[in-house]
Parts: C-alpha cells; structure tokens; sequence
C-alpha cells in the first residue's frame, strides 16, 4: 500500500475535523477509506456501551446482512476478544479457528474468510473496536496493521472531538451521543424505507446524498427526517428498484 | 438485572414505576433527589415525579425561567453539573444558577431520556454538595435512564395488560431492526416516532412476542401497522389491510 495514500486519507479526515462535523459520517467515511487502503471487503466501527456491550455505530455498507454479522458481535466474536484484551485480533481463515460458532457460521454465509478486529484506545481503556472482514483467506500484512491502527486511532480521535466543541468533554457523553445517533439514523432508514419504498442500504444511501446535498450534518438531518419537517423526494434510481 | 431488581425493590409487590426508578437511582448514585420531566409531543414541559420540595422548586424555577441543565439536557446531551457555583455555571444559567444554590442545590446531573430522535424528557438528579458522579454511578443512572425511558413508553399505551413483575424492554441499541422499524410504522400510522414506538411495543406485549421479533417481521414487511386498527398490526395477506 502506498504510503502517501494513507497520508492522503488522513489528511482528508483532519479536514473533516471542523465545528460542525458530524460523527456517524464521520466514522462511515473513515470504514470506507478502511475498505480502500487496507483492501478488506467490509470494515465496521463498533463503540463500548459502558455497560456490557458493543453496539455497531458505522459500517462501510448497509447491506442488512453485513450489519446483522457486526451486530452479532455485540456478545461473541473476535470484536469481543479484542474489546476484552485491548489486543488486536487476527484470523486468517475463520473456518480453521474454531471458535464463535455462531460468528463464524454467520461470515461464512455472507462469503467473508478472514476477520480482523483492531482496537480503539484512549489511554489506558479500550472504548471499541475497528472489525475488518475479507473474502480471501490470510493475514493482513504488517503495513497494513499499522495503517489499520492509525485509522482506529483517527476513529478515536473523531469520536473525542465531537462534543468538545459544546462544554461536553466526558467520554460517556460522546460515547452515548454517537450511539444515540446511531439509533436516530436507523429510524430515519426506517422512515425512508417505508415512504419510499427502498431497502434499508437505499435508504441510508438517500439520507446520507441528501445530508450532503443540503449541506446538512447527517444526524441534524436524520433528526427532521423521523420528525416529518424534511421530506425527501425518492431518487428516480431508488424508485424503480421496488 | 442488578438495577432492575433495585427498582423491584422500592416498587414492593406493586408494578415499578418511574417514582421507584427515581429511588433505586438516588440509591445507586448517592444524590439527594431526583426528578422526571417529561416532554412530548410539542406539549409543554410537565415535571411528572419530584422526590422532594427543594428539588421540586428547583424543577419549578428551571421551567419558568427555561433555563438550567435540566432545560439544556432535552437538546438531547448529558448535563453534568459539579457545582452550580463555579464560575462558567453562572455564566451559563445568570438566573437558575445563583437561585438553585439558594434553594440548597449544588450539583445537578441532568440525563435526556432520548431514544434517537424521540425525546421523552429529563431525569434530572440533585445534590446538596458540589461533588461529581463516579463513572460507576453515572453508568448506573444511565442504564435506570433507559428503563425510565421504557416505563415511560409502556405507561402511554393504555392497551396493554399489566403484568406484575414484567421486566420491560429496554430501549436501548442492541437490536437496530426496532429502530427501523419505529420509523416505519410512523410512515404507516402517520404517527409520531414516539407514538410508533410505544405501539409496536403495546403490540409485542399483547402478542406474547419479543420487541426485536416483531420489528423483524416489519422490516421484513411481513408485518403492517394499519391506522384504522390501534394496538393490532396486520399481515399483509389479511384482506383488511388492503388499501390502508
């Protein structure tokens, strides 16, 4: 992987870093960019609820079945492991690991191989993980783990400056309003999806080119989207696939 | 389960409620008092349990002056005030601040009690000495937020048996397709986010289901909601949701 690629890439996310970032598009665009320069299938960003779990925040596709295998990890799986150590996990072949049954029967549906979590840190504590699928076998090479550990980092980093900006400096306060985003943006999937006749990735698809169009943060837009002061026309695309 | 059973615990043999929830969160926090206010609907903000009088003046004079971190708290963000004396908490609340500290209140911890774009309202929490909230204690109150949020939401719907004992549901994100699904009810009843959801929650209760199943069957759209027909969804073959 060329070197200037992940600089260009963090160059792009500091850019991005400004009073009115939004931090579920942030993290969206952060696991694309995962998808790109690390050349895995998939990329996930799940955050610690404090509490006993982790809960999926951005993925670099919506695919339903893509966001069920994260989700799955909220109690098993190698995200899990790597959220309990503060250690990376790396499985080659998840057919051959033998562990996370469930896990490893669900990528094995969605034609994923390899499977690798990276963890976030602030500090001393472990606040989530950044979860990499590919569809081949084989580990990811040490250029790219160091490329996958500043683009955790830089998740991490996004996560702590979206409050900081309004007073709200605690760390459970910006973990709880990413999450509470999260939950507004699957409503507003679900809003769409049903108005529009879309699947749920269209409609997150829709809601994200419309945030952008209006130059709108993604989160204040899903907001008035579920309150019904936003209506969005369907996509002509959007509209014939149904 | 540990809170829960705090709050089963002040409830008695009685059903819990969001008074039972505000103690077993005093309790777990070591403060001095707790309110709930609740905001919905674009009705005005209506302070529904107030564990004593200081806490409910203080309630009282944050809603007249709309000012005051239980006021900022409903923008949907933790407002977690060690001391109303310090100097940026008087800049901030000219009038409350000062008035509060009359009333015999230094610190106040404000929790929205939010589920995405749904704003229920405020559990606000106060102490007579400034002081912060442990990390553990801010965990716990958060998760009694959550279930004050569910009380909240299962309290609305008239519809539903009570069950003595039912645990209910959390609200929280570990099953997005709930989520989804609100928002798609809403579209199929015209209904708020918040009324959707206290509807496919009565409906789950009703039926016997698992909140998450039920959301699964109408993001699958296996199951509709249907306007003419409160606290009952339809399938999609039955002939009586053709055309709604």
């Amino acid at each position: 992987m060329a070197e200037t690629a992940l600089a260009d890439v963090l160059v792009e996310m500091a850019d991005t870093l400004v009073d009115d970032f939004d931090v579920i598009d942030f993290l969206h665009v952060l696991t694309e960019r995962c998808v790109q320069l690390l050349d895995v299938s998939a990329a996930g960003i799940l955050l610690t609820d404090q509490r006993e779990t982790l809960q999926l925040v951005a993925a670099s596709s919506e695919r339903t079945r893509l966001l069920e295998l994260f989700q799955l990890q909220t109690d098993q799986g190698p995200c899990v492991d790597c959220f309990n150590t503060g250690q990376p996990v790396s499985v080659p072949d998840i057919r051959s690991a033998g562990r996370w049954p469930r896990f490893t029967a669900a990528a094995a549906e969605v034609g994923f191989v390899s499977v690798h979590a990276l963890p976030m840190r602030l500090r001393a504590e472990v606040i989530g993980a950044l979860n990499l699928f590919g569809v081949e076998a084989g580990a990811l090479d040490d250029d790219k783990v160091r490329a996958g550990k500043a683009l955790a980092d830089v998740a991490t980093i996004g996560l702590l400056q979206q409050r900081a900006i309004r007073h709200r400096d605690t760390l459970t306060d910006q973990l709880q309003t990413a999450l509470n985003s999260r939950i507004l943006i699957e409503q507003a999937k679900g809003v769409l999806a049903e108005r529009l006749h879309l699947d749920l990735d269209q409609a997150f698809a829709l809601l994200r080119h419309a945030a952008r169009n209006r130059n709108r943060r993604l989160s204040e837009f899903a907001q008035a989207v579920v309150n019904g002061t936003e209506q969005i026309p369907g996509a002509p695309e959007a509209k014939s696939a149904r | 389960m540990r809170l829960w059973s705090l709050a089963a615990a002040h409830a008695g043999a009685g059903p819990v409620a969001v008074e039972h929830v505000c103690a077993a969160v005093i309790a777990a926090t070591a403060t001095d008092g707790a309110a709930v206010a609740v905001a919905l609907e674009a009705a005005p903000r209506e302070t529904i349990y107030n564990s004593n009088r200081i806490v409910s003046e203080v309630e009282e004079l944050s809603l007249t002056l709309g000012e005051g971190p239980c006021v900022d708290a409903l923008d949907g963000g933790l407002e977690l005030v060690a001391d109303l004396c310090a100097g940026r908490c008087l800049a901030r609340w000219p009038v409350f601040a000062p008035a509060a500290v009359e009333a015999g209140v230094r610190a106040i911890f404000a929790l929205p009690l939010q589920i995405g774009a749904i704003r229920l309202g405020v559990l606000d929490l106060y102490r007579g000495e400034p002081g912060d909230l442990e990390r553990g204690q801010l965990l716990d109150a958060l998760m009694l937020a959550d279930t004050a949020c569910a009380l909240l939401l299962d309290a609305a719907e008239q519809d539903v048996p009570q069950v003595p004992g039912r645990v209910p549901e959390p609200a929280g994100l570990q099953h997005p397709e709930v989520h989804q699904a609100t928002g798609m009810v809403s579209v199929q009843l015209g209904l708020s986010a918040a009324l959707a959801l206290i509807r496919l929650r009565a409906y789950a209760y009703t039926h016997e289901r698992r909140l998450r199943d039920v959301a699964r069957d109408v993001v699958a759209r296996r199951l509709r909601f249907d306007p003419g027909d409160s606290a009952h969804g339809s399938r999609p073959d039955d002939s009586r949701s053709a055309g709604n």
